[in-house]
């Protein structure tokens, strides 16, 4: 009987003494929301004990202990209660937990595995967590988990720097959940895909399907586009509500791409343009989801931070950087520490050489972020505009090393050697950068301005076409074209890549940006080449009125007076431009070439007869003689010109042509110094264009 | 000249000034509000129905919050404090505010250049001017969406002038004046780039009684004297007669004429009148100069530096003042004082190279003449020193060059000729030296050697005959005025009496052999001369003898 009523006593015990599970579960969930990891763990190990290893459980100890850091710790508990290939969860952590210890082989092995054993057991991949669910009871996992797993197999990829397959994970992420912006961000972020690719991923996602309503759909679509693309074609979508008008010309790229992309041919340029002519028109047809809606983006969100840092990124593409930066400001005034606007904002201040802001900005970055690329890039950058280089070089490296990743950095480290004209190891450097930035042009136009400036005339032209190719609608590649064409001296090829870029910059604004005096004067240099000395004075007037008082641009004015035979025009500018720069040695010969040539041209003074007249003394010469003498103080020019029209002759036509090629000749090297001048303008204009 | 009509409404006119005052000084655009105030008080005689007077409405349009705002950014704008000035009114959008922002941008700009000015023989750097592309930037692109008025304009013309795109300052200028006629800063700025181009545009300008000022000031930048006076005596016959302004500028005009007694009348009339005026005091310390009237000038700058050391115009007066005392380095440290003060101050950079050129520091001379001729190309003076400095180099292209800006700026100016002329001489282009001095000598030789150097000239091509003609009338134009140069006399009187016993006119020949007796250096030639005449004389003499005495056989 003892024994039994101790039985019963044990028996009332234990069920005194049951402990729901479940409060020890709310409290694990409680804790984690809290933060207070190790609280949460000692009860999560408590539930895993109490329910007999519960999945559930063990997930959310793994879970614990994953926000504890302890990866390996979380891969052992799952690999040890062998949930990491049954359960998705659990699966998903494991290879989280991996990838966070930086056990990538591991993970994708895990990955593969579980793979190819669903693979086997169920027919399509949509239909996959149904099929999941059903071998492991487990049905309340979240609906996104596929696309989660997919996108954490793309992380994997890429940090094994096996890039082509993470952009292709991230692509198949993306489609399973068209929400998980962080396979977008993945794949925009490091410029993974070229331009091209970007819209046909736009046009791929299945946004209708998976989106409640079409209009949700087209906020999405819009939402995504905001953040693509920003290199190139007219950007007014997003800086005007009247966007509808520029909807069909935006998403030309798809039909650039397929004319661009896939043969390599010399004449792409010129075909990638005829093409980007017609896309007006060709896309009407073109299957666009919101052609015919308002820009939901722009009218729901306006002031959201994400639109803001887009459309700034736009306008520093732009070259405006004035109202880039005035945008930045506001967005970091909200936020101050946005990280995508950050990066704009940073480079805002270089472009526009604002060095205090730039050092403020990088010390606080420092000082509250040192994990952080970014910070060092900054620091970075705030030497590169100082001109010390070491230093320079010397914190870039750091942000790269802090995320290997991280393109901008490359670019600015390309720079830092680019400034001190140590070519190769720029080269180096953004060799490095357009590994990691498959689709970005940048790189690849760098490299080109590169060599050009190591006179290897051929290999720019190859990368300036590459650059091309990702980025067709670019004019900063085709302006570099149109300057390695004008070494090469095919001047007519020049002349085209020039009025080409400039027509596309004139597309993006009426007013042209300060950026493109380059262009302008480089076709003012083509068309004097060209003999259309008119033309080139229109050009260079243009690159005046971008940026005044630039010494090289009075200069190439004068020669091409001087060209024209207008001597005293020429004189008058190269004065001009040797006030402003007084060590222009092609300017001093120039001038007393030209000087001396108006002596010969010109007439001793206005209104000079052609012979001398016959000397009369005042005092032997009759009166009347003596009155035309007096005549002549009141009015001596009528007099003379009257002589000069006696004598009937016309001064001679300027400067025979046999004189100007000559003028040519002699000036040749000389020429080619003062575009070498113009070439590191060039250079310099695009450097700073870094990429975000 | 005579064409333009006076037909001046003076009442409507004092109405329209006192308007303008208003909308100007609201501006803080001090100088065009001082420029009309003294108009307004020239024409203090004329009576205005106060009931017409339409000013007050131009205050009444600020209201509320902009009125408070407007307060706030001009007591800002006075106290110089720009930045401030310009940070405040930001985001205004009510005209008069707009303006102070962009003007207070625009002048924050100019004096932040000023201050970094390192050396002050060289002006600010022309190529670091970020705000004023930036400022140029804007205003375009508001200019596009046609959001300026009438002051804005005005600003975006200047904007464009100091980036030196002179064509489009000068479209621009036009339209602001046309919206507001009455804005004589803009016709100022607009006269200074009219007298670049010669005078194209003169037909878009409305035909307002604002046209006469601006014209005649315009006359007198272009040295078009004669018209410029036309009108200003025009001005002063028609209600204008107690203008200082007007004044001043007839003195200027009477200085250019090189009438320089007739100025300095003027000028003293003036200083009589309004002892504390400075503006154009320096042109008045130019002609004291000139005519090395030591008290005078003297006086002058002790009075000036007491009414205000830091002007222009004193430190202008200064610098002659010690230039004529052969203190040069003094001068120079006044005339670099003036032009800390204001770089674009046209006659300091002038002088200072003269004072340059008395030093033989020809190099700074350059840089000197070269900046007067980047502040206005029509500067003849500038041009001319130019020439005189590049002659000292032995560069006598670039010397050529400078002299013939210089005359064609100053067609009728001997002086340019005859310098244009030696360096032809120079360069062996004797042809093109002959007829400079030819013309020189037809405009009135202000030196007396154009006929001299003619002579030379024909003496060295062997053309005899006309060496003789001109040396004979350099000879009696300077019988009396005694003033030439004794040697060239002399050998003047030489060449003659050689050239008379070579064509055996001995009777010419004597007469000017004896001159040469009067001078120092060519007395024992002039003796030889003599004898020589004497003996050919007696030699032909005898020879006639003979052959009268064959004759008479």
């Amino acid at each position: 009987m003892a024994g039994r009523g101790e039985m019963d006593c044990e028996m009332k015990n234990l069920s005194d003494q049951h402990v729901n599970v479940d409060t020890f579960r709310k409290l694990v969930r409680s804790y984690l929301d809290l933060h207070q990891y190790n609280a949460a763990l000692f009860w999560a190990d408590k539930a895993v004990t109490l329910s007999g290893d519960d999945p559930k459980d063990v997930y959310w100890l793994a879970q614990c202990m994953f926000y504890l850091k302890q990866y390996h710790r979380a891969v052992h508990l799952i690999r040890s209660k062998e949930l990491d290939k049954t359960h998705p969860l659990c699966h998903y952590l494991t290879v989280k937990s991996l990838l966070a210890a930086s056990c990538y082989s591991d993970a994708l092995q895990l990955l593969t595995m579980v793979e190819n054993d669903n693979s086997l057991s169920r027919t399509t991949r949509n239909t996959s967590i149904d099929s999941m669910g059903d071998g492991m009871m487990f049905a309340d996992c979240p609906a996104n988990l596929q696309s989660s797993i997919l996108f954490l197999k793309g992380q994997v990829l890429e940090a094994m720097d096996n890039r082509e397959l993470a952009a292709d994970c991230y692509r198949q992420a993306l489609r399973c959940d068209v929400f998980c912006y962080e396979a977008f961000e993945a794949l925009i972020q490091h410029h993974m895909l070229s331009s091209w690719e970007e819209m046909e991923l736009l046009d791929s996602i299945p946004y209708t399907e998976q989106c409640s309503s079409p209009a949700e759909a087209t906020f999405l679509r819009q939402l995504y586009e905001t953040k693509l693309n920003k290199y190139q074609g007219p950007p007014q979508q997003l800086l005007e509500m009247k966007s509808v008008k520029f909807q069909g010309q935006y998403p030309e790229t798809p039909v650039l791409g397929s004319a661009a992309s896939p043969s390599g041919s010399v004449f792409k340029s010129k075909l990638a343009l005829d093409v980007s002519q017609s896309s007006t028109d060709s896309h009407k047809s073109a299957p666009c989801l919101d052609d015919s809606q308002p820009n939901l983006v722009i009218k729901l969100i306006p002031n959201n931070l994400d639109v803001i840092v887009s459309k700034a990124e736009r306008l520093f593409y732009n070259c405006k950087f004035q109202s880039c930066l005035k945008l930045t400001e506001e967005v970091l005034k909200k936020d101050p520490y946005h990280s995508s606007c950050l990066c704009v904002h940073i480079g805002c201040l270089v472009e526009l050489d604002k060095s205090n802001q730039l050092f403020y900005l990088a010390h606080r970055l420092v000082d509250l972020h040192p994990e952080m690329a970014i910070s060092w890039f900054a620091v970075g950058c705030y030497y590169y505009i100082i001109g010390k280089s070491d230093p320079a070089r010397r914190y870039l490296t750091k942000a790269t090393v802090l995320d290997r990743l991280f393109g901008p950095a490359w670019l600015a480290f390309g720079h830092s050697f680019a400034a001190e004209n140590e070519h190769d190891q720029a080269m180096s450097a953004y060799f490095k950068a357009s590994q990691l930035m498959k689709g970005c042009h940048l790189p690849l136009l760098y490299i080109g301005l590169e060599c050009g400036l190591t006179n290897s005339c051929k290999l720019a032209d190859k990368f300036f076409l590459q650059a091309q190719n990702i980025a067709p609608q670019d004019p900063f590649v085709m302006h570099e074209l149109g300057v390695i064409a004008f070494q090469n001296r095919e001047y007519e090829r020049a002349e085209k890549h020039f009025e080409d870029a400039l027509k596309l910059v004139r597309s993006i604004d009426d007013s042209i940006a300060e950026k493109w005096e380059p262009l302008l004067n480089n076709l003012g240099h083509v068309s004097r080449k060209r003999c259309k000395f008119q033309t080139a004075l229109e050009y260079h007037q243009q690159a005046l009125v971008l940026r005044p008082l630039n010494p090289s641009t009075f200069s190439a004015m004068g020669y091409t007076h001087a060209m024209m035979g207008n001597t005293l025009e020429a004189v008058d500018c190269f004065h001009k431009a040797l006030g402003l720069r007084r060590d222009d040695t092609f300017s001093t010969t120039m001038l007393t070439y030209v000087i001396e040539q108006l002596v010969d041209d010109t007439e001793p003074f206005e209104g000079a007869p052609d012979k001398m007249p016959p000397f009369r003394s005042k005092k032997v010469s009759t009166s009347r003689a003596h009155r035309i003498i007096s005549y002549d103080d009141q009015n001596p020019d009528d007099a003379s010109m009257n002589i000069d029209e006696e004598a009937g002759s016309t001064p001679p036509p300027m400067s025979d042509t046999a004189n100007v090629s000559e003028l040519a000749n002699v000036t040749a090297g000389s020429s080619a110094l003062s575009f070498e001048v113009e070439m590191h303008d060039s250079s310099s204009q695009t450097l700073d264009k870094d990429s975000t | 000249m005579s064409d333009i009509t006076f037909k001046f409404d003076l009442k409507q006119i004092k109405t329209e000034i006192q308007s303008a005052i208003i909308e100007c000084s609201h501006r803080g655009l001090l100088h065009s509000t001082k420029w009309l105030a003294e108009m307004n008080i020239a024409l203090k005689d004329v009576d205005i129905n106060p009931a017409e007077t339409t000013s007050p409405q131009s205050t009444c349009s600020l209201q509320g919050e902009d009125a408070d705002l407007y307060t706030l950014a001009k007591t800002y704008f006075d106290l110089k404090e720009l930045d401030r000035c310009a940070f405040y009114t930001e985001k205004s959008t009510s005209p008069k505010t707009r303006f102070l922002h962009l003007y207070s941008r625009y002048l924050s700009g100019e004096r932040k250049k000023l201050h970094d000015m390192t050396d002050s023989t060289l002006p600010p750097d022309p190529t670091q001017n970020s705000s004023l592309r930036e400022l140029s930037a804007e205003l375009r692109v508001e200019y596009k969406d046609g959001k300026l008025d009438a002051y804005c304009l005005y600003l975006y013309g200047v904007v464009l002038k100091r980036l030196e795109l002179v064509r489009d300052a000068q479209n621009i200028l036009v339209e602001a004046i046309q919206k507001e006629p009455l804005h004589w800063g803009a016709w100022l700025e607009l006269a200074a780039l009219v007298s670049d181009q010669g005078s194209a545009p003169l037909t878009d300008i409305p035909n307002h009684w604002m046209k006469q000022f601006f014209l005649a000031h315009m006359y007198l930048e272009q040295q078009m004297n004669e018209a410029a006076l036309e009108i200003y005596y025009l001005l002063q016959q028609n209600g204008f007669e107690k203008s200082s302004y007007i004044t001043a500028q007839t003195a200027i005009a009477s200085h250019n004429r090189r009438e320089v007694d007739s100025a300095i009348a003027t000028f003293r009339h003036l200083h009589k009148e309004d002892p504390y005026r400075l503006d154009n005091l320096d042109v008045y310390s130019n002609l004291l100069y000139v005519k090395e009237l030591r008290v005078e000038l003297s006086q002058l700058a002790h009075h000036v530096c007491e009414v205000d050391k830091y002007r222009v115009e004193t430190c202008c007066v200064i610098g002659n003042y010690y230039s004529l005392r052969s203190e040069h380095q003094k001068a120079v440290l006044y005339f670099q004082r003036a032009l800390k003060l204001n770089p674009q101050y046209l006659s300091a950079w002038t002088l200072m190279g003269h004072e340059f050129m008395e030093m033989k520091n020809t190099n700074a001379a350059i840089q000197s003449y070269r900046q007067a001729i980047e502040v206005n190309r029509r500067d003849y003076r500038a041009w001319y020193g130019l020439g005189q400095t590049y002659e000292i180099l032995k560069m006598p292209y670039y010397c050529l060059h400078y002299y013939k800006q210089a005359q064609q700026l100053r067609p009728n100016d001997s002086r340019m000729l005859i310098a244009l002329g030696e360096t032809y001489e120079k360069l062996d282009k004797i042809q093109d030296a002959l007829k400079c001095y030819f013309k020189a000598r037809s405009v009135g030789d202000i030196e007396g050697i154009a006929l001299l150097k003619m002579a030379k000239l024909y003496d060295k091509l062997q053309e005899s005959e006309n060496a003789s003609a001109a040396y004979i009338e350099y000879v009696t134009d300077n019988e009396s005025s005694q003033a030439g140069e004794k040697s060239e006399v002399s050998q003047a009187y030489k060449y003659l009496a050689n050239y008379y016993i070579k064509r055996n006119m001995f009777d010419e020949a004597y007469q000017y052999a004896h001159k040469c007796l009067d001078y120092e250096d060519t007395r024992e030639e002039g003796k030889a001369l003599l004898k020589a005449v004497a003996q050919t004389r007696s030699q032909t003499d005898r020879e006639l003898m003979v052959g009268n005495i064959t004759m008479s056989c």
